[in-house]
């Protein structure tokens, strides 16, 4: 409702404008003002737009700084230091040309305000000042660019040999989240065996499979590498960890890859933030369809320590639901059934 | 001399027929060949669609600034789309989130914009009877009228229009099952877009062909107002990227239809295996963006032109760096064909060839700078009048700087992994792209008003216009920084599922709210055009003591624009606050031997050249007297 | 500034070239876009793998021999009437536009061929590439054969001749075009198959 009023509000209070507006202009026909070249209102929109840069400059400044920390997401990756500094260092660069060229824009206006006796300088061009500002925002931007590119090449660089691998696979509208067991070797999948108890479409006839397990969040260590083997299996869906300063699309047909090194574990974040409550998390970034707003995960950093205990205690898909290798191959149903006997 | 005749004195002689035209109500005003007539139309239908877009981008705000409203009366209207508790269908969110970006770039930006003002300006402002071709000019504004009725249609069907996001991304727009709006409401978009594209196309040839085939005696590249230099850049843009666009979209139709696996593999949805094997979806993405980013500029880049025209008007002062404007033109003509992948960062291609994009991304800021730097400079030290127009084209200087720095963020690939796909993009491109051109176009209107209609639009309101849209587009899109940097995804029908994004509802509200009384503040804007067309003040031939040669037609140019021989033009379009010269501008239809007291050196020299045009010209006239008698 | 505007071309027309051949070039240019970037989006595709492989139709090297013939035919009905040799014009009209046809044929046997091998439309992209390359081709070149048809009629009726040749000049620039346009095709999936 309150939009509704507010529109209705601003509708009257606009045609109160108007209405006055419109006297005035007969007023000026009358004096006959509308003749002249520049009428009194050239002075009040030159001093508007010193009002705006004031105005306007005030307001960015007070809110930004008032609500730094709320803007300003908690970082728990390692990467993300490097991605968050060269953030910052960009927008100190982008921040002083944007506050520079809007004061003299806004200030122009006022300063060089029509005025009858005065006349404008015939200044077509200048070739040195030119040169300067094409060469100088180039270094600028060569140098902004040159810190992307190492940080770029570094995150994109393949994944350390002993990351700890987790499948995330996207479809309408969930995450399904698949470890590789205690191999740390995901087993095959095809998507035409898919099933509702085989979600992710694991081909258990491949041996790697058989330790497989999933876990509705994602668990992974603190200060050791993590490999995010990507896929989707309708539609494209896209990982990103908003505190990790992680994404990447997930791409049917396309399996997709981002490794990391998480530093915070959620303890240690919750003490920091003073929030019990808090949780990393996992959200959808490429629109997927009716339930895109809504593909949560939670991702629990822990100790080292403590993740391999979880992961010990974790039960292969296999163990859960045997029925899911009962046709399969006499020679891996035998492994299958070993495996599922060392879990009992 | 007949006031109608439509061949230009150009190689064209054996067209040239002279003949009255009488016009009857059709000819004049639907199926007109006049490009005034064309350039108007597109006009209207341009702000019946932003309208529409507008109205679509009011009903999502509502969403996403007040979840908890109760909006059961807007079921007059929505219909099913409105659930039973009286909010809105998150499907249907995002087939107004899609219908409102398709509209916005294409239909308002794209034909509102370039098709108006390259229509209306090109032949007045190289001195031309019409465009090239005429008929193919009326195709153009018809099939744009077709695509138009098309995607209008689309909106109430069924199962709604498309909703894959304007990009419509395979296979979420490949597959029926995937959503609603990817059965009838995604062919339809796919109709709607290949008759857009026809018209671009039509209007692009035609636009490139009368720059370069008609332009008056004197008119070299060299004279050209900036308008038609990024008019003819724009055509140049839509006819090289426009045909992808329609390949991407054939082999989509292929997909969709006929089964093919171009975009499509290893699916499983609706509970069953797809057979599509081998497809590829970022083949779609780098298709769809090899058009989508030059696009972006078809969208600005007749904004710029415009501005730079109006800006060096109303400074009485030479646009500063003709010559660097033509060339940052140029350069950003030819960059936007391989800056594509800037878009598809974490798209999952080869991370190699991000490296490779976010380099070349980095080279089309530096002309966006220059531009802006000459702005600036021309600006300084002027003599500056605020015309409606005026303040417009400096909102688009504001928003231009704003919103292009904001780009150095996003083309740093690192920089960009976390804000790809959130709010951060969404302030982004509205500014540069939206916002930008959007007051383009409305400085365009408030400037050549009186040239399309004859009377002034009313100053005063303009000036209430334009604050309001000033700051209100600021409050709209500065605080979705705030909310991208946050990290909250675009296209999301509510956020309060994540702990990360369960606040700013205060933002997101006051955000909505401004939305809602800037498009308001339009209402003023429509009042001012529709009242002045009819009541406006009747205009003076050239209102804005304006060099260029539009000014020089009759209040109400005929078909053929000029009653007798088109004018000659002897010197660029920018010569105002001449040293020596009485007044503080110099048409181009001034010759050099005429004004002495204010020539520069090296254009004294220009005289003799210029005597033997003079010459020339009267022959011409002597000629054409002797064949009328 | 100085030397900028010292180039004052004088005041001539701009290009005396007729708008309407310019925007017909103007057109080959889109057309030339288009399967740009279908034959960029066929090398993506295929540097992905997956690729199915198999040999070209042979009857596409028969379909090329016609439609340079065609060119051959088509250029000397144009030289002859600007020679107005009108009976000369007529009869290498009347081959064009039946080689034409003939090519179109062609192209469909090559279809045919296609299915015999167990290349269809529908399933992997190497195939169906092949057919939207070959269909696209096809229907540009029937409105080359429509426009062969038109001057054809034109010429019966004693139109084209030297002192009226835009036309005829247009048509032997597109298709000419929609010639070379074939033998890129051909070759690149020679190359690249
Ligand atoms: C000057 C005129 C510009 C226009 C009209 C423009 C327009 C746009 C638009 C429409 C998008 C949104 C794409 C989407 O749907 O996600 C976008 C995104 C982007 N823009 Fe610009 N832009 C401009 C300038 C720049 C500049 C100067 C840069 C870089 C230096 C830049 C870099 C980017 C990047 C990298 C993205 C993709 C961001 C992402 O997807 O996360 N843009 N731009
Ligand atoms: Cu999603
Ligand atoms: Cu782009």
């Amino acid at each position: 409702m309150y939009g509704f009023l507010i529109a209705v509000g601003v509708l009257l209070l606009l045609s109160i404008i108007w209405m006055v507006y419109r006297i005035q202009t007969l007023v000026s026909v009358v004096k006959g003002s509308d003749k002249k070249v520049a009428s009194g209102s050239n002075k009040v929109n030159a001093i508007m737009f010193l009002l705006f840069l004031i105005g306007g400059g005030a307001l960015m400044f007070w809110y930004s700084i008032k609500e730094f920390d709320n803007y300003n997401p908690p970082l728990a990756s390692e990467h993300g230091a490097v991605t968050d500094q060269l953030f910052w260092i960009t927008m100190a660069v982008t921040g002083f040309i944007f506050i520079v060229t809007h004061i003299l824009l806004f200030w122009f206006p006022y300063k060089y305000r029509y005025q009858e006796n005065k006349q404008a300088a015939f200044y077509p061009d200048n070739n040195k000042l030119e040169v300067i500002w094409t060469v100088v925002p180039a270094i600028v931007l060569a140098l902004l660019v040159i810190g992307g590119w190492r940080a770029w090449s570094d995150i994109t660089r393949p994944a350390p040999e002993n990351a700890h691998i987790v499948e995330l696979m996207g479809y309408q509208f969930a995450w399904e989240v698949r470890y590789p067991g205690v191999d740390n070797v995901l087993g095959a999948n095809d998507f035409r065996l898919t099933t509702a108890s085989n979600v992710s479409g694991v081909d258990f006839t491949d041996k790697n499979a058989l330790d497989d397990f999933s876990s509705p969040v994602v668990v992974i260590p603190k200060g050791e590498p993590v490999l995010f083997r990507i896929r989707a299996r309708d539609v494209l869906h896209s990982v990103f960890a908003p505190h990790m300063r992680l994404k990447m699309d997930a791409v049917p047909g396309m399996p997709t890859k981002f490794w990391f090194v998480a530093n915070k574990t959620t303890e240690e974040m919750r003490a920091e933030l003073n929030d019990p409550e808090f949780e990393f998390e996992i959200a959808c970034t490429e629109i997927c369809g009716r339930g895109h707003f809504s593909m949560k995960r939670v991702i629990n950093v822990v100790e080292p320590a403590e993740y391999r205990k979880w992961l010990a205690e974790q039960r292969p898909y296999i163990v859960i639901n045997p029925a899911l290798v009962e046709n399969l191959p006499a020679d891996v149903k035998e492994l299958a059934d070993i495996t599922i006997s060392e879990y009992k | 001399m007949a006031t109608a005749h439509t061949a230009s004195h150009s190689a064209t002689a054996h067209d040239h027929h002279e003949h009255e035209h009488h016009d009857n109500f059709i000819t004049k005003y639907i199926f007109t060949q006049d490009h005034k007539m064309i350039g108007k139309q597109f006009l209207i239908t341009g702000i019946f669609w932003a309208i529409i877009g507008g109205l679509l981008s009011v009903i999502f705000r509502l969403q996403l600034g007040f979840p908890d409203m109760q909006l059961e009366f807007l079921k007059p209207i929505l219909g099913g789309w409105i659930t039973a508790e009286g909010k809105l269908d998150p499907d249907f969110y995002l087939a107004l989130v899609t219908m409102h970006g398709t509209i916005m770039v294409f239909f308002v930006l794209t034909a509102g914009l370039s098709g108006t003002f390259s229509n209306f300006l090109i032949p007045l402002q190289i001195g031309a009877r019409d465009m090239a071709s005429g008929f193919m000019n009326m195709l153009s504004y018809w099939f744009f009228f077709l695509s138009s009725v098309i995607m209008f249609v689309s909106l109430f069907i069924e199962t709604g229009p498309a909703a894959g996001g304007w990009v419509v991304y395979p296979p979420l727009s490949a597959l029926e099952q995937a959503i609603p709006g990817s059965g009838l409401g995604m062919t339809l978009w796919l109709i709607a877009m290949t008759c857009f594209i026809a018209s671009s196309l039509l209007g692009g040839i035609n636009y490139i062909t009368t720059v370069i085939n008609l332009r008056t005696k004197g008119m070299s590249f060299s004279r050209l107002p900036l308008t038609i230099w990024a008019f003819f850049l724009t055509a140049v843009i839509g006819l090289l990227s426009f045909p992808v666009l329609f390949s991407a979209a054939l082999l989509l139709v292929f997909d969709r239809s006929f089964g093919t696996s171009f975009y499509l593999s290893d699916i499983y949805i609706g509970g069953e295996p797809l057979p599509n094997t081998g497809g590829s979806p970022v083949l779609y993405q780098h298709l769809f963006w090899f058009l989508g980013h030059p696009e972006v500029y078809i969208v600005l880049l007749p904004a710029l032109g415009i501005t730079s025209e109006i800006i060096a008007t109303n400074s009485r002062k030479p646009i500063f760096g003709y010559k660097a404007m033509v060339i940052s033109m140029l350069g950003i003509t030819i960059l936007s064909f391989i800056v594509w992948a800037h878009h598809m960062f974490v798209s999952g291609m080869n991370p190699f060839l991000g490296s490779i994009f976010m380099f070349l991304t980095l080279i089309i800021a530096i002309p966006s700078a220059v531009k802006v730097f000459n702005y600036l400079t021309t600006l300084w030290r002027g003599n500056l009048i605020f015309t409606p127009g005026m303040l417009f084209s400096i909102g688009l200087v504001s928003f231009f700087i704003s919103g292009g720095l904001t780009g150095i963020f996003l083309g740093n690939s690192a920089i960009d992994i976390q804000l790809h796909d959130t709010y951060f993009v969404v302030a982004h491109f509205h500014l540069v792209m939206g916002s930008a051109s959007f007051f383009g176009l409305m400085a365009g209107v408030y400037h050549w008003f009186p040239k399309m209609f004859g009377r002034m639009m009313d100053a005063r309101l303009g000036y209430v216009h334009f604050w309001l849209t000033f700051i209100g587009v600021y409050m709209v899109f500065f605080p979705m920084h705030y909310i991208g940097i946050a990290g909250f995804p675009r296209r999301y029908y509510t956020w309060t599922n994540f702990e990360f994004s369960n606040m700013y509802t205060d933002l997101n509200m006051f955000v909505s709210a401004a939305a809602i009384v800037t498009f308001a503040a339009q209402l003023i804007f429509l009042f001012n055009f529709f009242y002045s067309m009819y009541r406006g003040r009747v205009a003076s031939l050239n209102p804005w003591r304006s060099n260029t040669l539009e000014w020089t037609t009759p209040l109400h140019p005929g078909h053929g624009n000029w009653p007798g021989e088109i004018p000659a033009v002897y010197r660029w379009p920018y010569d105002y606050s001449k040293p020596g010269a009485p007044e503080d501008f110099i048409p181009q239809t001034v010759p050099l031997s005429a004004t002495p007291e204010s020539n520069l050196p090296h254009e004294q020299e220009l005289v003799k050249l210029e005597k033997a045009i003079i010459a020339d010209e009267e022959t011409l006239l002597v000629a054409n007297e002797s064949k009328a008698s | 500034m100085e030397e900028k505007f010292a180039f004052v071309e004088n005041a001539e027309q701009p290009i005396a070239m007729h708008p309407k051949k310019f925007a017909l070039w103007l057109f080959i240019v889109t057309v030339v876009m288009i399967f740009a970037s279908m034959t960029s989006a066929y090398i993506v595709r295929q540097s992905e793998g997956n690729w199915l492989e198999f040999d070209l139709p042979e009857i596409f090297w028969y379909t090329t021999g016609v439609i340079i013939l065609s060119s051959v035919t088509l250029h000397w009905s144009y030289l002859s009437a600007k020679k107005d040799e009108l009976g000369n014009l007529k009869t290498g009209m009347i081959i064009t536009t039946v080689l034409g046809l003939t090519f179109l044929v062609g192209q469909w046997y090559s279809w045919v061929a296609l299915v015999d091998r167990d290349v269809f439309f529908v399933g992997n992209p190497a195939g169906s590439f092949l057919y939207v390359f070959t269909g696209l081709h096809a229907l540009h070149l029937i409105s080359g054969v429509i426009f062969l048809i038109i001057v054809l009629i034109s010429s019966f009726k004693y139109e084209v001749h030297s002192k009226s040749m835009d036309r005829m000049e247009m048509l032997v620039t597109y298709w000419h075009f929609l010639g070379g346009l074939w033998i890129y095709l051909f070759m690149f999936l020679l190359l690249n198959h």
